[in-house]
């Protein structure tokens, strides 16, 4: 049953994405050079190991070769970037269909971990070109919030610390904890999205610290990784009053995928995929197989919507392999860390 | 198999994040917590926050902790099973942690020498004294915090911060991953003792976190090779401890037959892992028989296990014992090999291999491999003359000079890189309590301050 809808939905992406009317130009001028005919030997998920991993074409085409002919003039596209933490910024659009639907998918796994609706939003995370700002913003205003956003440049930040310039990106990052502070001490605040170094920077200042545990009723995190012993002391001891809910997204997932609910002090942190739109793999990096459940392995990341088609991308990162919820699609993933390196690139996390 | 834990300002702290320590023969040790990044960060805040204990309390707490180093049970582990581990772990020779346990008792049994050696003599203790009713130089400490990187060469370098706990200091350290036993039974035994758990806290790190460390404390002391040296060279806040490189001179006026016994012990005692062990013998006049004499007494030093009661040298894992072979091999090419020459790692056939001892002939006294320490018994011996002056002789920690020369002496003890000199017939390990190792900790971390009440 589950098998036949996987088949359906990725066939149905495949005849969006391959077919002269709905197709982007990019993928209609890519397929000619895959080998394989995407209508016709794509089949499942299983099938998706077909296509070569493209995404770091994504760095030189063309944002408009991206978008669909399926939504003709109604595409509604977004562009936006990622971090460049292995190179050369790559680009995605985002269509307003795909945008509207992960900020409400997003809301809803807010709700299952009781994050409150009608409170207003602090976001220090990165804004345009990344689209985690926009996903803040609309999110917050989606559940009757407003959002106050700070400016925040990853990208300086990683250049600052891949240069050894720990000094500047540490008065960078102080100088966007001032502003975090003005919003904090001004406003009625009632979630903090942040990531987790701007938390661990934050949870120096013992005002700051003060002010949201007495307003911050929500935490949320993501951007870079967090590792399990820091979780717990954010959580427990530093920002102790406060529902901590994690997120792991990034530009080529178009989105994010959300902490799971429910579980116990001690459990891991669950990350679910927006299934199926989104979905994972964790693999062993030298055999391309998919480990076995509990096992840590490499990430395999698809995306597969109207918006877009970006499979087979191996990211960055590695994480335990966990079982999905109720027989969903891909793989759940725990512990997510990145990798030293990547390619010939050194990975540099900064303040996102 | 023991857990160490982190020994935090809230008490110990057991992380999700856990290393395996190994004995030598890859067999579990224990295992290790480590701290991130967060957790150093609150701990360090908690420290200065933390009063100082009064001066008399901390003399005596440190007198107390000593003696339970040394004897008793701490964190489960009997004083016995202490050092055996340490030795199964590390390779040292049984008799040498066991020496070294020792040192660290008595060191801290008598760290009021340290401190009231240290002070200038002008100087008052506290504004309360008398005399700074007319105005007098009260000695006072520069901060509140200090951090160590401890090395994991010898249990007795943690001897070197106990100083700064007597001066008031709240110290944090951060034990070697290879050797976190000594730091971990010495802090517990402190916060026993009366530090309290925000006196002094263990807080083991990866390297990554390693200098949050430093940068959230006032001051900190970091050991390591020349490149730690240089990396914080520039840094008034840190006080780098490099490589020895300790030296025996010897003057053609002298006799260095009766000696033999001295420069032996000033290169292999404690194993040859110290920075206090000799690296160089300069010899005025022909430095063969003198390599010759000290290659044969080193060469009847008996390979076991480091375990073993009998053992004298150090002891190490197979791949690292060879890798040290070839460096060693690769370093020395050209010199006139002694002892040594034909290898220096010695299979015991369980994964571990002993460390020979190596004796080196140089051709010149500014042969960069005078400046070459390894931890195990190694010596180069070269020629010296008095052309060649002092120069051969800088970089040093302890410089044993054997020699009549009053006018050399006067300039070996004005140079400023040589950090000791023993004059005559006296082993470069030898020291004596009360007496600076590397300098007087104080020094770095204390100030006068004219007060007047």
């Amino acid at each position: 049953m589950v098998e036949h809808t996987d088949g359906e939905f990725v066939r149905e992406m495949m005849r969006w994405h391959f077919s002269p009317e709905t197709g982007s130009s990019f993928w209609l001028k890519r397929a000619e050079t895959l080998g394989f005919d995407p209508l016709t030997e794509v089949r499942d998920f299983g099938d998706l190991g077909l296509f070569p991993n493209v995404v770091d074409e994504l760095r030189d085409v063309g944002v408009r070769e991206l978008i669909p002919r399926g939504y003709g003039d109604e595409h509604g596209a977004s562009v936006y970037e990622s971090g460049g933490t292995t190179g050369q910024p790559k680009r995605v659009m985002y269509s307003a269909e795909w945008h509207r639907r992960s900020v409400e998918w997003f809301s809803e796994r807010l709700d299952s971990h009781g994050v409150p609706r009608n409170v207003d939003w602090l976001s220090a995370v990165p804004t345009g070109p990344h689209n985690v700002g926009a996903m803040a913003v609309d999110t917050a205003m989606l559940r009757g919030g407003l959002n106050f956003s700070i400016d925040l440049d990853p990208r300086w930040v990683k250049k600052l610390i891949g240069q050894g310039n720990t000094d500047m990106a540490s008065a960078y990052t102080d100088h966007l904890i001032e502003q975090v502070g003005y919003i904090l001490a001004s406003q009625d605040v009632g979630v903090l999205f942040a990531t987790p170094p701007m938390l661990e920077r934050l949870a120096q200042h013992d005002d700051l610290v003060e002010l949201v545990n007495r307003k911050v009723r929500a935490i949320i995190w993501g951007g870079t990784h967090l590792d399990a012993d820091t979780r717990d002391l954010l959580r427990d001891e530093v920002f102790a009053s406060a529902t901590f809910v994690g997120g792991y997204g990034g530009t080529m997932m178009l989105g994010t995928s959300v902490e799971r609910p429910g579980l116990g002090a001690d459990e891991p942190c669950v990350f679910d995929s927006f299934a199926p739109y989104t979905t994972f793999r964790v693999v062993d990096p030298d055999t391309g197989r998919v480990v076995p459940y509990g096992e840590r392995g490499q990430i395999v990341l698809h995306h597969m919507s109207r918006s877009a088609l970006l499979v087979n991308n191996i990211e960055r990162d590695y994480a335990t392999r966990i079982a999905p919820v109720d027989g969903g699609f891909g793989d759940a993933v725990a512990d997510v860390a990145p990798v030293a390196s990547f390619g010939d690139t050194a990975v540099v996390e900064g303040v996102y | 198999m023991p857990s160490l834990d982190v020994l935090g300002p809230g008490g110990p702290y057991r992380s999700r994040r856990q290393e395996t320590i190994r004995d030598l023969a890859g067999k579990p040790a224990a295992t290790l917590s480590l701290a991130p990044s967060l957790y150093v960060t609150r701990a360090i805040k908690a420290l200065r926050r933390a009063p100082a204990l009064p001066v008399d309390t901390r003399i005596a707490a440190l007198a107390q902790a000593g003696r339970a180093f040394a004897t008793q049970t701490i964190a489960g582990l009997t004083a016995q099973e202490y050092q055996h581990t340490v030795s199964a772990v590390t390779g040292i020779p049984i008799t040498v942690v066991r020496n070294a346990t020792d040192d660290i008792a008595r060191a801290a049994e008598r760290i009021h020498l340290n401190v009231e050696n240290a002070r200038p003599a002008g100087a008052v203790r506290s504004w309360r004294d008398p005399k700074a009713r007319d105005g007098a130089a009260v000695w006072t400490r520069r901060g509140e915090v200090f951090a160590v990187h401890a090395a994991g060469n010898h249990p007795a370098v943690h001897q070197g911060w106990l100083d700064a706990l007597a001066l008031g200091y709240r110290v944090a350290v951060r034990p070697s991953r290879r050797e976190p036993f000594t730091p971990h039974r010495l802090v517990t035994a402190l916060r026993e003792a009366g530090f309290g758990d925000e006196g002094v806290v263990l807080l083991p790190t990866d390297h990554h976190v390693a200098g949050d460390i430093l940068r959230h404390a006032d001051f900190g002391m970091v050991y390591g090779g020349a490149d730690v040296v240089a990396k914080y060279a520039g840094d008034p806040r840190i006080l780098p401890q490099g490589p020895g490189r300790s030296k025996v001179l010897i003057t053609a006026e002298t006799e260095w037959e009766p000696i033999v016994d001295t420069l032996v012990e000033s290169i292999s005692s404690g194993a040859g892992v110290g920075c206090v062990n000799a690296t160089g013998v300069l010899v005025e006049g022909d430095p063969a028989p003198v390599a010759a004499a000290i290659a044969e007494r080193l060469a009847a030093l008996p390979s076991l296990p480091a375990t073993d009661e009998r053992a004298v040298l150090p002891v190490m894992p197979v791949d690292p014992a060879r890798r040290w072979d070839k460096h060693l091999r690769q370093r020395a090419a050209g010199a006139k090999a002694w002892l040594g020459g034909d290898g220096i790692a010695d299979d015991l056939g369980d994964g571990s291999a002993v460390l020979r001892p190596a004796v080196h002939q140089l051709d010149s006294p500014f042969a960069e491999q005078l400046g070459m320490e390894l931890g195990f018994p190694c010596a180069w011996v070269a020629p010296w003359d008095r052309d060649a002056g002092v120069r051969p002789l800088r970089d040093t920690l302890v410089l044993t000079a054997v020699t009549t020369d009053a006018n050399l002496i006067d300039e070996l003890v004005a140079e400023p890189t040589i950090a000791n000199v023993y004059v005559g017939d006296h082993p470069t390990p030898w020291m004596g309590h009360g007496l600076p190792h590397d300098g007087y900790l104080a020094e770095f971390l204390m100030r006068t301050k004219t007060i007047r009440c």
